[in-house]
């Protein structure tokens, strides 16, 4: 049962990071940064309740607002360019962060071990779970009621007026623009929300594998930030939940019998996905 | 001094390579208006395409692999328009980037499934060869790699300005609606554009597993990463700005890395570009609109 306990979290986890990048790309603009959120949020969490011996939930607030001031930060010069130049802007970033949390100490001795961020040797020790009695399923119960509750945030936003607004930039910047969009606030705006959302799963990642470092926040998990999206479709956040289930629960998980060929067909799977339905799985007419 | 000048030279001749990556990802960015982030991976598929002719035939020399992994590429690279471009609407943004994404995975795990995960010797050419004048050295198997990309420049802007086909391209790149009624093809000049680019790619794909002596799948990533930046520091679809950007990085990262270690060296390249991402965020040379 454990198994699936843990599957269940790394679904969690990854729709908290797809969704991130999900609000972004409904604007209309591709970002590859969403990995680096994802490590602050991670980083940030874990630092607070093992060095600073904070609660869980404050931890998890700290991380997501710490990616979303990054992100806003980030929004405002990489958002002058879009296509192609964001997405290397963004990608560049990403990989910056990642560069910065190689090169990043910070330890204290606590008790008769040293803890905290050690470079490339990673953040070991994120033992908050474990040292407060929390079953496995009860770590699954609390990744999914963050889970849920942003992508009911999301899917309210998608029904709001603001939702509207964040299509219409998607769909045609020039016609926004026109009828009075603040397009510059709108594309920080929903970068800041991604990078919360993504800070958020950063941090329920950290404290879920208790040991994080630089390599597990690179280009290939910005990439699925996105695909997971992109697969889906974007016409809703439910999209993104089956992209996950179909990559991190059929993909990985359910070809593991096939051995070595279940990599190879992976990407092949990905290719047929994305030619068969180019708008995503549920997405509508128009991607 | 002389350190300075050893690095930015070999930099440069390394650079080249960076430039012929470059390249492909801004002819295709110019005719079709997408993002191939399959090629860099194609590239380093087509290098080990090239180590197929060994299996044939042990004593093969260097240069038969070379022109192995140039063929190789072309078909890799007509495989990836057909796979990831070829089916899908034009009007669909985001399916072939992630399709691109999809076919990077498979090349790389097609890559490992074969080697099983072992890094391959490369064969080298001119790599006894050493050019020096004074405590200066020129190494030359990275001449070599710098001479052999300048020919694939001068070769490529000769096929895109002394051509029909070029003339074609160029026609499709900047108005594909009006290149279609004067009667050309635009299916086809995509599928040559990615075949052209494909065996660009398995060059240097081939160069740079020569001039690093063995090749790994570990390389795709960051010289993905390393085309892109290439292709916007040069300006989007400018060839001359992906050559120039190419040669730039490639010095810029070797001196970092003789100064300040190599885990340092990626950190400052992303701030080059961000550098030209604020003060000049067309590139080298933006095409004018």
């Amino acid at each position: 049962m454990d198994f699936y306990y843990g599957l269940a979290q790394t679904v969690g986890i990854h729709t908290l990071l797809g969704l991130s990048a999900y609000i972004v790309l409904l604007t209309g603009q591709v970002t590859m940064a969403q990995a680096a959120f994802f490590a602050i949020g991670a980083y940030a969490a874990g630092m607070l309740t093992v060095l600073a011996g904070w609660p869980i939930v404050p931890a998890l607030g700290a991380g997501a607002l710490l990616g979303a001031a990054t992100a806003g930060a980030v929004g405002f010069p990489a958002l002058r360019v879009k296509g192609l130049m964001l997405v290397v802007a963004t990608l560049a970033f990403g990989e910056g962060v990642r560069l910065f949390f190689f090169n990043f100490d910070y330890q204290v001795a606590k008790g008769e071990i040293r803890v905290g961020p050690l470079g490339g040797e990673g953040f070991r020790q994120i033992r908050y779970f474990q040292e407060n009695g929390w079953s496995t399923g009860e770590v699954m119960l609390f990744v999914w009621v963050f889970v849920i509750l942003a992508m009911a945030v999301l899917w309210w936003f998608d029904r709001s007026r603001y939702g509207a607004v964040l299509r219409a930039v998607g769909e045609d910047e020039l016609a926004a623009q026109s009828v009075g969009v603040n397009l510059t606030a709108v594309k920080v705006s929903a970068m800041a929300v991604g990078g919360a959302v993504a800070g958020v799963g950063g941090g329920l990642y950290a404290h879920y594998t208790t040991h994080i470092e630089h390599a597990n926040f690179n280009v290939l998990l910005a990439t699925f930030a996105i695909a997971y999206p992109i697969v889906g479709g974007l016409k809703n956040v439910f999209g993104t939940l089956v992209a996950v289930i179909f990559v991190q629960a059929i993909l990985i998980e359910g070809l593991r019998f096939l051995g070595d060929w279940r990599n190879l067909l992976f990407g092949a799977l990905i290719v047929a996905a994305m030619n068969l339905r180019p708008q995503g799985f549920l997405g509508g007419r128009r991607a | 001094m002389l350190d300075f000048f050893q690095a930015v030279s070999d930099g440069l001749l390394f650079g080249a390579t960076y430039a012929l990556i470059g390249i492909g990802f801004t002819l295709v960015f110019g005719v079709m208006h997408k993002l191939n982030l399959a090629y860099a991976a194609a590239s380093i598929g087509a290098a080990y395409a090239g180590l197929l002719i060994l299996q044939l035939g042990a004593g093969a020399p260097p240069w038969a692999v070379f022109l192995c992994a140039f063929l190789g590429g072309g078909v890799i690279g007509w495989l990836v328009y057909l796979t990831c471009f070829h089916f899908i609407p034009l009007s669909h943004q985001l399916a072939p980037l992630m399709s691109t994404v999809g076919m990077l995975l498979l090349i790389d795990e097609i890559i490992v499934h074969v080697t099983a995960g072992m890094p391959q010797n490369y064969p080298a050419m001119f790599d006894d060869v050493m050019l020096r004048a004074g405590g200066f050295t020129l190494r030359g198997d990275l001449l070599l790699v710098a001479g052999v990309s300048v020919l694939c420049m001068i070769g490529l802007l000769a096929l895109l300005y002394r051509t029909r086909l070029g003339l074609a391209t160029r026609a499709v790149s900047q108005q594909p609606v009006a290149a279609q009624l004067c009667g050309i093809r635009v299916a086809r000049i995509n599928a040559l554009t990615f075949i052209i680019t494909g065996l660009l790619g398995g060059i240097a794909g081939a160069l740079i597993g020569a001039s690093v002596g063995a090749l790994s799948p570990l390389l795709t990533a960051p010289l993905t990463v390393k085309g892109l930046i290439v292709t916007v520091i040069g300006g989007l679809g400018s060839i001359p700005g992906a050559i120039v950007a190419g040669l730039l990085v490639g010095a810029f990262e070797n001196v970092f890395q003789q100064f300040r270690g190599v885990t340092e060296r990626d950190l400052y390249v992303m701030l080059l570009l961000f550098a030209f991402l604020v003060f000049r965020p067309g590139g080298l040379f933006a095409p004018k609109s």
